[in-house]
């Protein structure tokens, strides 16, 4: 009797631990199937290529997001830096392309400087990415300041591509999920983050540096910035600041949505694409059904406070 | 690079090469090491050496220096003054975790030293991370771990994929211990309380490989409060008292009392326990706290009952059932549980829970009474001012109402939280071990407060590790494993019918 | 000045608007009395949100209101059309009161009821609030009271009636703070989540209460920047990073538990003036948000959090086992005993 209870311990909290994304999977599988349901050409190639495409960057910049919750930090700039990166892809980067990119690199290093500052002088991350998201604004109207400007051929290449036997939009997520998955649940360097957010002492006993590990977490969420807004440009053809300011919390909630928690220690990278997905693919379900685009908002927020109430209801039924 | 400590072969040659396995040569030694943190003297002066091929007990109470000591002999941090010598090399001043001094000295924390999001294997990675290969080390940790867990724990049923969080206490008590063991070369391995979540066998199976590890040339120092434990395992007992170890003899020979003797009288118990308690016989007072039959979350079966003026007491080992129960009556949302009045509580862990940083001693102690004096809302400030100045002066609280709560001493810190508490208008009041680490005359004042309180009508839940401030209650509930095994009352009460009854049949330790 | 005020972060927000404003000075013929006269019209809008966003940052580590700028917008809509409805300005600042309240009550229930982060409680209550703005707006016909507009550009010897208002609602607030148990307990909740619960506060209370007042005092914002302005679904845009920041450069301990109301005029002041300057000197509003942003992390990184040393490197753990409460325990007090 005790044995069978002890026996199926591990199972349970593995299956508590994975409720949050498998919410969020029923309910992406859902809203393919209501689009699918009204509009039959969802399911084709160039439907899935439609529906999914502005998903694309989103997805990223969540997986940065995640990066950041990991060790217990939240970033509310990361909606203003994926605008700037468009900006400097769609003026440095056509203009002079080696300046362009030391400009991106330049970017992720002032966000590894960041989380060194915000360690350093232990303040809250809440607030100094809000203080930094001034900044990114600001650098972005100093270069572009009203949108414009346009995207080096390769990425706009890169943006139209179309290939005949899978949607094309896929591969980016899938590829940026699999390299962070690799980084941050399978690597070394990721299980030093995580060990940073899960139980900063114990790294510290075992004499690895803290500064470094959010450090190392700032710096991955800075690049994976970088390409959320490269990704932007290439289908927008162009740079816009403020093209991507509902990033910032869309992008928390999606972490949510994918099993992400605000405590640190977790790297959810394929819980992040479904939430990412589930939420971009809102606006799609909701145009298909003639609702006002002026509910969207709602039913982003009310899908983000309805699977958070299911979660608290599961986890209660697991318990 | 191979995880395991076998034999010392020629891989892993000491630098000096003059290790023997005589089973004489010191590892690690301390001489005249202080420590203070603040105004806290923690280690005071203290000697010590661990030999190769021995097991040393290191016994004292709470608050007598054994972990600073450990965390200075573990390399975590340095000492103020004297030397520590790692196979006779001194270690430098600025000692920082990590350093390649103490590569070979490895602890198992008490409270372990894993991140619960982590996998078994990610968490051998963080701590032996330089023994394993940079490719596949999930495999090669995987492996070592449970080659380690099955040799120091048949049967420990723990799968190096599961995250530590999933893991019940005792299975995350073996993962602290494997991990510790786990690097290719041990010198010196620290046990903190080892046993302290382990059942009977386990704990057999670990002193087990204890032994085989000694017989290798390792060194063992084993810290924890089951003094007959000790003594069947370890070669030498070092006792600590107030920062200083004070003895240190061989094992064998030594008896439970002997060590209970070199660890101190509890000096803070006065031989008259205040005024002669239950005057009035605990079954004739009207019952204002009750609970009935109580399981769940800890519990089990068990029935507490507090009459209006009494003081009673939750005595046993740490952590079985006994800060479950004050939370009960905290915070009576149950069935099971009945509170009649308002309650106030005193946490233990004042740092965490009980001091209010900011604020000074005045605002941390009227905080609650606050609430009762404001009218509509608002503040009353001048009888707030008023009991303010009766409690400062009562207790005699240096530094005054207007000192900064972080400016004063432990101990008078302690007085405040107190203080807090019985300021307030509740009848009662729930006391959660707050007397640890408190300097013997701010407990005398608190014990006669306590008494004088209870004399006008108020009642007291108690908990208490030390057992001897238990003579100030009038009845004591002893638990063990979240049941009460015994309800002591007047002059049943004593340190040794209390120690008798929470360690009898202990070898059944709570799983 | 000694260097014991200039450590004081709050002080930095009152000399950054004295520069600012000795510059427009400098480079303008307007009258210094004028810049100021008009700076203090605009300045108690973002105060009065700034006010409420403060409660909330006091309430400790990880309590932000990210609803503020949709319940600006929508309260604006909401005050605009019940004063047209009514005719009474008084019921309209009363609805966009009351708008503030309810979407606040939506937060608290997700926070308080359903264990949410209020970063996202307030995130889902502040989308379904900019739906609802978007609603009304489309067709929206009624216009602010001219009444009420004549009220809030009135400006008797150069003093605007609406900034002493505020100056004397940021008066009841530091009363709020200092003289009521409400104020008392939120500090204390600030300070030490666990001890304030300790302690006998009942902190659930006192969390809705903060947050509804901050939902309050956004929707009353909401309604007097929409008759002074006018309705739109962008009214509150820029407030969500403003009124963080105004609270930040204030001197309010972003960790929590202690508040410096008067602190978020320096701040308010400053975001006004730079504004003027910025329109004065033909600078891109690039300069602007890069000088306010800079000014945030110069104030952030210079007062640091270190005053609390478990605020960032210990967080509490999700359930309170035995293990791990001791685990908390001698993370933060290993150092005290043992």
């Amino acid at each position: 009797m005790t044995n069978l209870v002890v026996a199926a311990v591990p199972p349970r909290a593995q299956l508590r631990r994975l409720a949050p994304a498998m919410v969020s999977t029923i309910a992406m599988f859902a809203m393919v199937a209501v689009c699918a349901s009204l509009q039959s050409d969802v399911l084709t190639v160039t439907g899935l290529t439609l529906i999914l495409s502005a998903t694309v960057p989103l997805v990223i910049a969540a997986q940065a997001q995640m990066m950041l919750m990991s060790v217990g930090d939240i970033d509310l700039g990361i909606g203003n830096f994926v605008g700037l990166v468009t900006v400097i892809t769609a003026t440095k980067l056509v203009s002079s392309p080696g300046t362009g990119m030391l400009f991106l690199v330049g970017l992720v290093a002032a966000y590894a400087l960041l989380g060194a500052l915000i360690h350093l002088r232990r303040v809250p991350s809440l607030i100094a990415t809000l203080g930094a998201s001034f900044v990114w604004l600001g650098l972005g109207l100093f270069v572009l300041p009203t949108p414009g400007g346009s995207t080096p051929t390769w990425l706009a290449t890169f943006g139209s591509w179309a290939p005949a036997g899978f949607p094309a939009p896929l591969l980016p997520i899938l590829v940026a999920s699999a390299l962070v998955w690799l980084l941050a649940s399978r690597g070394s360097v990721g299980v030093r983050v995580r060990a940073f957010g899960s139980n900063p002492v114990a790294l510290q006993r075992a004499g690895l540096s803290p500064l470094a590990a959010r450090v190392v977490a700032y710096g991955v969420a800075g690049a994976l910035g970088v390409l959320a807004g490269l990704l932007l440009a290439s289908q927008t053809g162009g740079g816009d600041v403020s093209s991507a300011s509902s990033y910032t919390l869309i992008t928390v909630a999606a972490v949510i949505l994918g099993g992400g928690s605000f405590r640190g220690g977790n790297a959810v990278p394929w819980g992040v694409a479904i939430g990412g997905v589930t939420l971009g693919l809102v606006s799609v379900v909701l145009s298909l059904l003639d609702v006002p685009s002026n509910m969207q908002s709602a039913v982003q927020g009310a899908i983000v406070l309805a699977v958070l109430a299911g979660r608290v209801v599961v986890g209660k039924v697991l318990r | 690079m191979h995880v395991d400590n076998l034999p010392v072969g020629p891989l892993a040659a000491p630098p000096s090469g003059d290790r023997e396995p005589t089973g004489a040569q010191p590892v690690v030694t301390a001489r005249q090491v202080t420590r203070t943190y603040g105004r806290t003297r923690a280690l005071t002066g203290v000697d010590l050496e661990v030999r190769a091929g021995e097991v040393l007990g290191l016994v004292g109470h709470n608050g007598a220096g054994k972990s600073t000591l450990m965390r200075v002999l573990a390399g975590l941090e340095a000492c103020d003054e004297g030397v520590v010598t790692v196979r006779g090399q001194e270690v430098p001043r600025d000692v920082r975790p990590g350093a390649a001094e103490f590569r070979a000295v490895r602890m198992a924390y008490q409270e372990t030293s894993l991140c619960p999001d982590l996998t078994v294997a990610e968490n051998i990675w963080i701590s032996s991370r330089r023994c394993l290969p940079r490719l596949r080390w999930r495999r090669a940790a995987s492996a070592a771990v449970q080659r380690r867990l099955d040799e120091m724990f048949p049967g420990h049923g723990v799968v190096p994929r599961d995250r530590v969080e999933a893991l019940t206490l005792a299975r995350r008590q073996m993962v602290e211990i494997a991990r510790a063991s786990l690097v290719d070369r041990l010198d010196l391995l620290i046990l903190d309380e080892p046993t302290e979540s382990l059942g009977p066998d386990a704990a057999r199976s670990l002193y087990d490989h204890v032994r085989t590890l000694t017989a290798r040339g390792t060194a063992v120092l084993l810290i924890s409060h089951r003094i007959r434990e000790v003594l069947s395992v370890a070669d030498r007992v070092a006792v600590m008292r107030d920062g200083a170890v004070v003895a240190d003899k061989p094992a064998a020979g030594l008896s439970e009392d002997d060590v209970l003797v070199l660890m101190g009288a509890e000096v803070a118990a006065p031989a008259d326990p205040g005024p002669a308690p239950a005057a009035v016989p605990a079954g004739d007072r009207p019952v204002i706290a009750e609970l009935r039959a109580a399981s769940g979350h800890g519990l089990h079966d068990v029935s507490v009952r507090v009459g209006a003026g009494e003081v009673v007491g939750l005595a046993g080992l740490a952590g079985q059932g006994q800060q479950e129960v004050l939370e009960r009556l905290w915070r009576p949302v149950r069935k099971d549980t009945t509170v009649l009045g308002s309650r106030a509580y005193v946490p233990g862990d004042r740092q965490r829970s009980g001091v209010l940083p900011l604020w000074s001693v005045a605002e941390n102690l009227i905080v609650t009474a606050m609430r009762g004096l404001a009218r509509y809302g608002v503040r009353r400030r001048a009888e707030e001012a008023a009991a303010v100045r009766s409690w400062v002066d009562r207790l005699a609280i240096r530094g005054g109402a207007d000192a900064g709560m972080t400016e004063l001493s432990g101990g008078n810190q302690q007085k405040v939280i107190v203080a807090r508490a019985f300021a307030s208008t509740a009848d009662l009041v729930l006391l959660d071990d707050p007397f640890r680490g408190v300097d013997v005359h701010t407990k005398t004042d608190l014990y006669s407060l306590i008494r004088e309180e209870a004399a006008n009508g108020r009642s007291v839940v108690w908990h208490s590790s030390e057992n001897a401030e238990m003579a100030h209650c009038d009845r004591v509930y002893v638990l063990r494993a979240g049941r009460v095994v015994a309800e002591l009352a007047g002059e049943e009460i004593s340190e040794e019918r209390i120690i008798a009854v929470s360690f009898a049949e202990s070898t059944e330790a709570p799983q | 000045m000694t260097l014991r005020t200039l450590a004081r972060p709050w002080i930095w927000g009152f000399v950054a608007s004295a520069l600012v404003w000795a510059t427009i000075l400098a480079l303008s013929s307007q009258g210094g009395g004028q810049t100021v006269s008009l700076a203090l019209s605009l300045a108690p809008y973002l105060v009065i949100v700034g006010l409420g966003q403060m409660l909330v940052i006091t309430a400790g580590p990880g309590n932000i209101d990210v609803s503020v700028a949709p319940v600006i917008s929508l309260a604006g809509f909401v005050a605009v059309a019940a004063t047209a409805a009514t005719g009474s300005v008084a019921v309209g600042v009363l609805a966009g009161i009351g708008t503030g309240l309810a979407v606040a009550a939506i937060s608290v229930l997700a926070i308080l009821g359903l264990s949410i982060p209020p970063i996202i409680a307030t995130l889902a209550a502040g989308l379904i609030a900019s739906s609802l703005t978007l609603s009304l707006a489309d067709g929206f016909t009624a216009v602010p009271d001219e009444g009420l507009r004549q009220l809030l550009n009135l400006r008797p010897a150069g003093v605007p009636v609406l900034a002493v208002a505020v100056a004397v609602l940021t008066a009841l607030v530091v009363a709020l703070l200092s003289r009521t148990t409400y104020g008392r307990s939120l500090l204390a909740v600030g300070q030490s989540r666990p001890a304030a619960e300790r302690a006998g506060i009942p902190v659930a209370r006192v969390l809705a209460a903060t947050y509804l007042a901050s939902g309050a005092l956004a929707g009353l914002a909401g309604a007097l920047l929409a008759a002074y302005i006018a309705p739109s679904p962008d009214l509150g845009t820029r407030y969500l990073l403003d009124s963080v920041a105004v609270v930040v450069i204030g001197g309010t301990l972003i960790s929590g538990g202690r508040a410096v109301p008067v602190g978020i005029w320096g701040s308010a002041l400053f975001f006004i003036l730079l504004d003027g300057l910025v329109n004065l000197v033909g600078w891109s509003t690039a300069a602007q948000n890069l000088l306010k942003g800079g000014l945030v992390l110069f104030v952030l990184f210079l007062a640091g959090g270190g005053t609390r040393r478990d605020a960032t490197t210990s967080r509490p753990r999700r359930r309170p086992r035995p293990a791990t409460a001791a685990t908390a325990a001698t993370t933060t007090g290993d150092n005290t005993h043992g």
